[in-house]
């Protein structure tokens, strides 16, 4: 029974850390925050297969550690690091306040879904999976209320990291190449979205999505 | 389930397009001489465009191999039931290979006359070309996908494939929509992997084998014991995600800018191909869902999303003044009336829509390919300023007025038939007043089409514009795809009607054979009692004496 209270402590940190994604002053310190956050991820996912036994987590654990926590960010950092755009700021559309006060909503209504949740295998980490679905919609969130066209890359990240903790949580036998499959969809989109980011910012000086309006109607 | 039978033919139908884009896109990293070979010209055709023709005449024969298969040994499958191909899958397998051919065909006129005005780069036409390959690697991989996260893996991919496409042009509009385009959709399409999960963890609780769980076959067959709550759920989520990706209203907001921004044959692509293979899953969870929770729930769902697409877009569709964009709306909502018969259900309301998909693909990548050549005429999209095709490029302009009098839904053309199938599906299912709605939101797209016709390809053209049509090579295969338009309208044929019975059966989890054909292909009697029988002539409902007589 101890593995699971790990597991869902753990998770508690997860919410911190996404926080501290979407609230970091820069993509590059954004993407550090991340960094963290996909380590915490790991832990989870190393105390889950404890709590489980399931093998499938261990090799989980191991990819993720090299693509979400390695790979991706580095990847980022990267990208990013030349990137800066001093007219938007943080780029945050909410004042912070607000967005902390956002995300206690979300994971109160996301607790309350996850109680109607019947499936055995949720029994034990139902305060993970809460967690795991508040995730999915901070990062959601982070998308809809930034301006900086970079960090709403970190946006679809997180939700990324809420669906991939969901599976994770409610099927720990799933086969190794499924977990391989979203890990290598990840890391093409970030890529792709950071060849975009940089095209747009060489073309247009600009990381502010409010300056992308020309299309209407 | 009946057993699969193992082919060679989907593995080898994926290896050719995506062999290609890997050759294209990686080419300067290791020999740096090669781009400059591809670019020489050997009798009229440079290398490069052999091998894009190759690419697309390799995927159109495969899938045309692979269809008859279907049709007549029923699924194949390979690679442990991962890849499959059912007659359901069959149907849009083979949209992406005629339409994949046609619009690459005429990808080499469009492309050509981009490079000689300037709009891109030697460098551009081999990244478009082997983008070309990889966005319809990735369409092929989306319809074949029997393990339900690489549907979902390859739809995101799609995306991923066909950005570069969408900002080719590298402007400031143009990378403006590619950013929203996958900004949206990846967003989108993360609910789907959501609503994929939650199936799949749902299932490996069910199902002794996890391996099994992730098999669309498998969860078909298993739906029953699926949990209600979390498939429903689950379809919710699929439907955000896929629909996304399908521009289902309130979704489509990547739409109407991919759409115009993309050069014309990946427009026609986009609308043609890519938004039915996101419309094939989501069509893949409705028959899962059925399976668990009954059709009430995604009915509802399908009904009203479709309802709302299709009122939307015919509004925004009236008032727009881009040619293109009016046409995005167009694809929006007919999409809409798609999603409309699958809502209605029954074997006529799913049969309805499948064949409103082909129809639908076949005349709107003809559109976009039409209003390609008048972006090459008049350097434009703003219908204000284009007038007087027909003067100015006869071909054209009656390729135009054909494509809005089909798109209208006027007969003889294919869109009458598979409309004239939705409206008879929704008036037997008892939907009076949905269909009503929905011929009203019709009548305002006619009225935008008819503006088309009378002022753009009727009107007087400007006195400046040089008379003379595109070349050839723009034109001929958009004749191809206009002869196809007046074939379907005139009858749906035989084998095309067998496909969709057996795809209809398919989503139906059983055998129901609704008559697939024009209203006017019933004339002998045996058919005319079978289509009486199953709804698609009359309507109100007939008695049980009725239709055994």
């Amino acid at each position: 029974m101890n593995g699971f209270l790990i597991v869902n402590g753990l998770s508690g940190l997860l919410i911190v850390s996404s926080l501290l994604v979407t609230l970091a002053g820069n993509p590059a310190n954004s993407a550090r925050f991340y960094a963290l956050q996909s380590f915490i991820l790991v832990m989870l996912f190393v105390a889950l297969a404890g709590a489980t036994g399931s093998g499938e987590l261990y090799l989980w654990s191991f990819t993720a550690l090299l693509t979400k926590v390695i790979l991706v960010p580095a990847i980022m950092v990267r990208a990013f690091r030349r990137l800066s755009d001093p007219a938007i700021g943080t780029g945050a559309v909410m004042p912070t306040a607000l967005s902390i006060v956002g995300a206690a909503v979300a994971l109160i209504l996301c607790f309350v879904v996850a109680s109607k949740v019947t499936l055995p295998a949720a029994d034990a980490i139902k305060p993970a999976l809460a967690v795991s679905l508040a995730l999915f919609f901070i990062g959601l969130a982070c998308i809809v209320a930034q301006r900086n066209i970079l960090k709403q890359v970190f946006g679809y990240c997180l939700m990324e990291n809420g669906s991939h903790l969901t599976l994770a949580l409610l099927a720990p036998n799933a086969p190794e190449l499924v977990e391989i499959g979203i890990a290598t969809d990840a890391i093409f989109a970030v890529v792709v979205m950071a060849a975009l980011g940089s095209r747009i910012f060489d073309t247009l000086h600009t990381l502010d999505a409010r300056q992308l309006t020309s299309l209407k109607g | 389930m009946t057993a699969m039978v193992s082919s060679i033919l989907p593995p080898l139908l994926l290896i050719g397009p995506l062999a290609v884009a890997v050759f294209l896109l990686t080419l300067p990293w290791f020999r740096e001489s090669l781009p400059e070979a591809l670019a020489t010209d050997h009798g009229g055709v440079t290398l490069l465009e052999r091998i894009h023709l190759g690419s697309i005449g390799y995927v159109f024969l495969l899938s045309i191999a692979a269809l008859i298969q279907v049709l007549s040994n029923g699924a194949i499958s390979a690679f442990g039931d991962w890849l499959f191909v059912d007659a359901l899958g069959a149907v849009f397998m083979m949209l992406i290979g005629v339409v994949g051919l046609m619009t690459g065909l005429y990808s080499i006129a469009y492309i050509r006359h981009d490079l000689e005005s300037g709009a891109i780069d030697a460098g551009k036409v081999r990244i478009y070309y082997g983008f070309f390959s990889l966005f319809l690697f990735t369409m092929l991989l989306a319809v074949t996908a029997n393990n339900i996260i690489m549907m979902w893996a390859a739809i995101e991919a799609t995306t991923l494939g066909s950005a570069f496409l969408v900002g080719l042009y590298g402007q400031k509009s143009s990378l403006e929509a590619a950013w929203k385009y996958v900004i949206i959709c990846t967003v989108g399409v993360a609910f789907g992997l959501y609503g994929t999960v939650l199936v799949f963890a749902n299932a490996a609780d069910v199902l002794a084998d996890p391996h099994q769980a992730v098999l669309w076959t498998a969860l078909v067959g298993h739906a029953a014991e699926l949990d209600p709550m979390l498939v429903k759920l689950a379809f919710v989520f699929a439907l955000i995600g896929f629909g996304t990706k399908a521009g289902i209203f309130p979704m489509h907001a990547w739409l109407p800018d991919a759409h115009s921004e993309a050069p014309s044959p990946v427009s026609g692509l986009l609308s043609g191909v890519l938004l039915k293979c996101a419309l094939l899953i989501v069509i893949r969870f409705y028959v899962i869902t059925v399976g668990t929770v009954g059709t009430g729930f995604p009915q509802m769902l399908l009904l009203t999303l479709g309802l709302l697409s299709v009122g939307v877009s015919s509004l925004l569709f009236f008032v727009q003044q881009d040619l293109k964009r009016k046409l995005a709306y167009s694809s929006i909502e007919n999409v809409g009336l798609i999603v409309v018969a699958l809502g209605v259900g029954g074997p006529l309301g799913i049969a309805a829509a499948l064949l409103h998909a082909i129809n639908h693909s076949v005349t709107k990548a003809l559109f976009f390919c039409s209003a390609g050549n008048v972006l090459m005429k008049y350097g434009t999209r703003d219908l204000r300023a284009v007038k007087g095709v027909l003067r100015v490029a006869p071909a054209t302009g009656l390729l135009m007025m054909g494509c809005a009098l089909a798109l209208a839904g006027f007969p003889p053309f294919n869109i009458f038939v598979s409309e004239f199938m939705v409206f008879m599906a929704g008036l037997n299912e008892g939907y009076g007043w949905i269909m009503a709605l929905c011929a009203l939101f019709l009548c305002i797209t006619i009225a935008g089409l008819v503006k088309i016709v009378a002022d753009s390809v009727l009107g007087k053209s400007p006195e400046t514009m040089a008379k003379g049509d595109v070349g050839w090579r723009a034109l001929a295969p958009l004749g191809v795809l206009a002869v196809l338009v007046l074939i379907l309208g005139f009858a749906v044929p035989q084998p095309l009607s067998n496909l969709v019975q057996q795809a209809t059966a398919v989503v139906m989890n059983g055998d129901s054979r609704p008559v697939v054909a024009a209203p006017w292909q019933t004339y002998d009697k045996p058919k005319y009692d079978t289509a009486r029988a199953g709804g698609s002539l009359v309507t109100g409902s007939l008695s049980q004496t009725e239709i055994s007589k």
